[in-house]
């Protein structure tokens, strides 16, 4: 003989029919702010990592263009013997063209374009290395050299970026409390449905943890659909913010895409709804029990 | 014999609402068999609902087998409860679940393996003529088919009390008459019985000892008939105007 798993019939509650809803809803807004908040971990990291440690080497272009080699290949050649320098990167002709790009257009492409050359220098912090020192070391070898520490106005970004991960983190916990007290309204409403069968099992014997489980046993569930339902609704939105991130290309701002730690990220949104929605119904439970005799 | 069951100037209200139940002091001992009477509003069910822990009184001593339940942290509650069987007035049964699962009920919550469940609950539902409606759920049953389901809820786990709130009330006298055998039966093998009625019929016929309360207070009880009829029966009672009866 097969055994009804609820005692109670708390699936066939009112309040179970909206319930999935509104976790549906917050839990698209957790993917959202999730995503959001990995994306701009992502945009943050590669700023701070390119903050760390790293300077920008900027040689003009040459009257002559056959200069432009040899004057690249000497500054190369300081910079390797420069206390400080842990190596050093040149940028090829075809990037600095398309990093140009979004300024210039179709004219960056241009081979008549006199073009400065670049490269990237990989530093030790912890040495006395300064933009300065590097400039006065390599304009001595070409006149009007620049180098530039990306570090000052790096970081200014990477606090704001950080402070707009924080943000997303106290919606993230705004969301968290909105659902707690979701499951809380709805199970306090189905003890009142349900207070008759709970008077019933307390009589028959039942221990508060006996009655708690069947409410914690259904949140989790109701939890779970709720969980899917929004991820399901968050992914085409993800994947259209992930298109306007694509093509909206500021030159400035890092490509950040929904690679798989997002998607990791935004898919715990459905067991973290779950077992929230649970033990917030057990909890619920059982302090509404002990009032009870 | 050892008292079940004891009542110190018990009294009971409701909120801020006047007592409903007033200086109640008795005691049942293990084994016997007692008749709850009085007039509707009298606080018959007050007092039963005391008796089975379904509300806490306002004040005075309820000591259910030797234990003070005020004392008692809510845990505990839990093991004396499962000591007591319960047989509401309106059946309480759950809706939702058919007659085999509300009479394992009991069972359920106690964390009996389901193989005993299914042998003693079968068994029983057999005793009380409901064999062919074991999938059968309340709503679709008879009065008397949820009665007797009740009943089997009540006694399934083998209680040391049982109460029973007018078990007669909605049966034909012929099924009343099984009812009230079917309590005696249970009262032999050592369960303290305790039926709340309305039907003095039932009440003369039987002659147990009875539990007389009207406007709140256990009034008297009838020592004619327990002197004539109950002389199995243990009984030792004091009603709240000092008057002690002891009859063994």
């Amino acid at each position: 003989m097969r055994f009804n798993r609820y005692n109670l019939a708390i699936e066939k509650d009112d309040t179970n029919r909206f319930l999935p809803w509104l976790i549906a809803f917050m839990a698209l807004l957790a993917a959202l702010s999730v995503a959001g908040l990995l994306m701009l971990k992502q945009i943050s990291s590669v700023f701070e990592y390119n903050s760390q440690d790293s300077m920008t080497v900027q040689i003009p272009a040459a009257e002559n263009p056959k200069f432009d080699e040899q004057n690249t290949i000497k500054v190369l050649m300081a910079l390797k013997k420069a206390e400080g320098v842990i190596n050093t990167t040149r940028v090829s002709n075809a990037e600095i063209k398309k990093l140009l790009q979004p300024w210039l257009g179709d004219a960056a492409g241009s081979e008549v374009l006199p073009l400065p050359q670049i490269i990237d220098v990989k530093i030790d912090r912890e040495s006395n290395l300064t933009a300065e020192k590097l400039t006065n070391l390599l304009i001595k070898i070409v006149p009007g050299i620049k180098v530039d520490d990306h570090s000052i106005w790096l970081n200014n970004l990477v606090d704001t970026l950080q402070s707009a991960e924080f943000i997303a983190l106290g919606v993230v916990l705004l969301i968290t409390l909105a659902t707690i007290g979701t499951v809380v309204f709805t199970t306090r409403t189905g003890m009142g449905i349900h207070r008759q069968t709970i008077e019933v099992l307390h009589f028959v014997g039942a221990q508060d943890e006996f009655i708690a489980r069947q409410f914690a046993a259904r949140a989790f569930i109701v939890g779970l659909q709720g969980g899917f339902g929004g991820i399901l609704l968050a992914i085409p939105i993800l994947y259209a913010f992930e298109y306007i991130l694509k093509n909206f290309d500021s030159g400035l701002l890092p490509k950040a895409d929904l690679n798989i730690s997002i998607w990791i990220g935004v898919s715990f949104v459905i067991p973290v709804v779950a077992i929230i929605a649970m033990m917030t119904a057990r909890s619920t439970v059982i302090k509404t029990l002990k009032k009870m005799v | 014999m050892t008292e079940v069951v004891r009542f110190e100037n018990v009294g009971l209200r409701y909120g801020l609402g006047p007592e409903v139940l007033q200086d109640i002091t008795f005691g049942l001992e293990a084994g016997s068999f007692h008749f709850l009477v009085g007039p509707s509003g009298a606080g018959k069910s007050s007092l039963l609902r005391l008796m089975y822990l379904a509300h806490r009184q306002t004040r005075g001593l309820i000591s259910l087998f030797g234990q003070d339940t005020i004392e008692l942290p809510r845990e505990k509650l839990t093991n004396i409860r499962r000591r007591i069987g319960v047989m509401f007035q309106d059946f309480r049964l759950l809706p939702h679940l058919s007659a085999f699962d509300n009479v394992a009920l009991p069972l359920r919550v106690a964390g009996v393996r389901e193989s005993e469940i299914k042998r003693h609950v079968e068994e029983l539902l057999v005793w009380v003529a409901l064999e062919n409606h074991m999938d059968v759920r309340p709503p679709t049953m008879s009065g008397g088919q949820q009665q007797r389901v009740a009943i089997a809820r009540a006694v399934i786990s083998r209680p040391k009390i049982l109460y029973a709130d007018e078990p007669t009330g909605n049966v034909d006298s012929r099924i009343a008459a099984r009812l009230m055998h079917l309590f005696e039966e249970l009262n032999k093998l050592g369960t303290t019985v305790v039926i709340a009625t309305h039907n003095e019929s039932i009440v003369n016929e039987f002659g147990r000892p009875v539990l007389k309360i009207d406007s709140g207070r256990l009034e008297t009880i009838s020592k004619v008939q327990l002197k004539e009829k109950t002389s199995k029966s243990k009984l030792n009672i004091t009603t709240d105007l000092g008057d002690q009866s002891e009859v063994s």
